[in-house]
């Protein structure tokens, strides 16, 4: 008896744990393949406009059509067209029927709107995103923003609710709204380094230095820009401080020989760069301050324009011509295991994709005195060296920059001696001209 | 041991020279035959080309392709096998085929076997779309007949049966539809097909459970019930996990965790 009662507590504990285990209030979700997988049909309806002050319509329209693009351009939305929206604008959850929207012609799945006023100097938006097919909690998301009104912010309040809805419908994959690229301008007279809003808004010299800046690469902070710049004693690898707004020392791109190409690793700590200060031009990786240099490849034949693979921050891929013709090549970050990628031809500026499994080159794979030949951006899986060309007889295109979200290239394309700064959607569609004034080059998209 | 020979003829076999001509001249022949030997096979060896590096001309991308990767976008078409669309570009942009009306028979009996099944409710109504503007062409690939795009993507067009997704207990498949959508884009781009046999019967399932973090993260996955064919298990086990992320689950839902049964069917 008296053993009985002294485990009694003991098997209480024993069945009080079976119990909890079985009373995570968990739910349940059954899927499989084959359930048919679209573009998501998103309508973008015309915000609301609350309020009389005199800014609001100005504010609106700039608000509504920078929404409308930043969705179109996602790359995973079936946009509705404006002209088949219902006209009605509604401002809140209790004023929008959804019916309206998930019926025809729209056949919306999922409905973006809310409400936009500038009252007193301040721009507030209220957004909703709602599930058109579900009509007892279509709730997906609801937004409050709370900014200065001018015309910037309406832009920059537009952008983060797109970036919103793209991160909640896009499989967690953050949108590119808010993103900028840096690239080359020769506009003023010299080649210096501009930045710009993703979609081509908002842009606006960085450097002043009056002398040739080329291949900007932004930090993955955000807070500096290495770029190749022609100095006093040739080509020198610099950095500019974004946050304090000057130029700040690297110490290892300033020795003797060309230094240029730079690239930032993933998590902002090594700096590669090619340096020709033995005699050829070799890959060299040194600390994001300037110290630790050391050398990487040593082969004869120029080796330039590393970049890092963003996901494990421990490889590169470069251009070598080491076997004639310049050809990507990757090797791990100590110089081991170079594997060749291309197999011939004219290949230049990789850029390696955020989740580490393709590159995008600038390809010409026919190269050659009177070889139907043309400079094309190519994107290439690593693992299996399958490759798609993504630009098809149209100028010469190089300098391709992957977006954050691996879904968008940008790269320059050359035709009749101007040089201008295109995106395009990674599989070669929806291609749009960024930049109209003067030459630009050499884009980079930001890390974030 | 007695010298045979006297000092007179030893003295002068010391003195004779050794015959040096007919070796040297003979050594001389066979290092010339050497050498011309090596020089011939130099240049008849090059006349037969040898690939070191991996197959010549334009189209040599390798095709063996076993880990999964595809561009995170939707596309309208699987993948062909074709690296570039065709080699002959045709002169002009290639018209859309116009959509052959199919001629109805008023007088032929249909006959059960062979009706076409109804084409799935959801592409009908993308079409009905009359008023869009026609999208911009310039920098399409336009050439030949077909599309190139050998690189898959990340949805295509389904053209398998499209079943409702069966939702059990608890609400959240009929409250976060959109969610349970993510999940099937997300997984139709990481299970990759090829890495089954091909000897797996068509239409065979493995189901498999799997729990997703409040960030989106797939932990601990299982196999419920297997489909009998291990690598179409092992395959839809891989595609689980390379999944970074599904995306964070919906703000409304209150729970830590959210348990998934996905099947994969071959």
């Amino acid at each position: 008896m008296k053993a009985f009662f002294r485990i009694l507590p003991v098997s209480f504990v024993v069945l009080a744990c079976l119990a909890g285990s079985g009373l995570s209030a968990q739910d349940w979700v059954h899927t499989g393949t084959n359930l048919g997988n679209d573009r998501i049909r998103l309508a973008a309806a015309d915000f609301k406009p609350v309020g009389q002050d005199p800014q609001t319509p100005a504010l609106k329209a700039a608000f509504d059509a920078t929404l409308y693009n930043d969705l179109n351009s996602a790359g995973i939305f079936d946009l509705v067209s404006k002209s088949l929206i219902p006209q009605a604008t509604p401002g809140s959850p209790q004023e929008i029927n959804l019916p309206q929207w998930s019926a025809t012609p729209s056949n919306a799945a999922m409905v973006a709107f809310g409400a936009l006023s500038a009252t007193n100097g301040r721009l507030v938006v209220y957004g909703w995103l709602f599930d058109a097919h579900n009509t007892v909690s279509p709730q997906v998301l609801g937004k409050q923003y709370n900014e200065v009104a001018s015309q910037d912010m309406a832009r920059t309040v537009a952008h983060r609710f797109a970036d919103e809805i793209i991160l909640r419908l896009g499989g967690g994959i953050n949108g590119i709204a808010e993103t900028k690229i840096f690239f080359v301008s020769s506009r003023s007279g010299t080649k210096e380094i501009w930045e710009m809003d993703y979609d081509g808004q908002n842009e606006h010299a960085v450097t002043h230095l009056g002398t040739i800046s080329i291949s900007p690469r932004v930090s993955p902070d955000n807070s500096r820009i290495s770029f190749a710049s022609l100095g006093r004693d040739g080509w020198d690898v610099r950095m500019y401080s974004l946050e304090l707004g000057r130029m700040v020392n690297f110490p290892a791109g300033t020795a003797g020989g060309s230094n240029q190409s730079p690239a930032w690793s993933g998590d902002g700590t090594k700096i590669a760069f090619s340096s020709s200060r033995s005699g050829d031009p070799e890959i060299y990786i040194a600390d994001a301050s300037g110290g630790n240099l050391r050398r990487v490849t040593n082969f004869r034949g120029p080796d330039v324009a590393p970049c890092w693979n963003p996901r494990t921050n421990a490889q590169i891929a470069w251009v070598s011509g080491r076997t004639g013709l310049p050809q990507i090549y990757t090797m791990d970050q100590d110089g081991a295991n170079i594997q060749r990628m291309t197999d011939g031809g004219y290949a230049i500026s990789p850029s390696w994709s955020p989740s580490g499994q393709f590159l995008t080159f600038s390809w010409n794979r026919k190269y050659g005195p009177g070889a139907p030949g043309g400079q094309d951006i190519y994107v290439m899986d690593i693992a299996s060296k399958r490759w798609l060309q993504l630009t098809h007889e149209a100028g010469s295109n190089d300098f391709p920059s992957w977006a954050p979200d691996g879904r968008h290239i940008v790269f320059e394309r050359a035709i009749g001696g101007h040089s201008q700064i295109w995106s395009m959607l990674a599989d070669g569609t929806e291609q749009h001209q960024l930049t109209h004034t003067g030459n630009n080059f050499m884009p980079n998209w930001s890390w974030k | 041991m007695m010298d045979l020979l006297n000092d007179g003829e030893r003295l002068e076999r010391e003195l004779t020279p050794e015959p040096i001509a007919a070796p040297a001249m003979g050594s001389l022949l066979l290092h010339g035959v050497l050498a011309g030997g090596l020089f011939a096979y130099a240049i008849i060896g090059g006349l037969f080309h040898h690939n070191f590096w991996g197959s010549p001309g334009a189209g040599g991308a390798i095709q063996v392709s076993l880990v999964s990767s595809a561009l995170p976008l939707p596309s309208d078409q699987p993948p062909n096998q074709n690296v570039l669309s065709t080699e002959t570009p045709s002169k002009a942009p290639a018209e859309p085929a116009p959509k052959a009306k199919q001629a109805v028979d008023e007088t032929a009996i249909p006959i059960a076997s062979k009706q076409k099944p109804q084409p799935p409710q959801k592409q009908t109504a993308a079409k009905t779309s009359p008023h869009q503007p026609q999208p911009r062409q310039d920098n399409r690939a336009q050439y030949g007949e077909q599309s190139g795009s050998s690189m898959p993507r990340a949805t295509q067009a389904q053209t398998g049966s499209i079943g409702p997704t069966s939702v059990s207990e608890g609400d959240f498949g009929s409250r976060f539809g959109y969610y349970v959508d993510g999940i099937n884009r997300k997984m139709a781009t990481s299970w990759y097909r090829p890495e089954v046999d091909p000897r797996t019967p068509k239409g065979a399932r493995v189901y498999l459970t799997f729990t997703i973090n409040r960030a989106g993260n797939p932990s601990n996955v299982q196999i419920d019930r297997s489909s009998g064919s291990t690598t179409l298990d092992r395959s839809c086990q891989r595609g689980v996990q390379r999944v970074d992320t599904f995306g964070p689950l919906p703000t409304a839902y209150n729970q830590s965790t959210l348990k998934v049964s996905y099947y994969c069917e071959y």
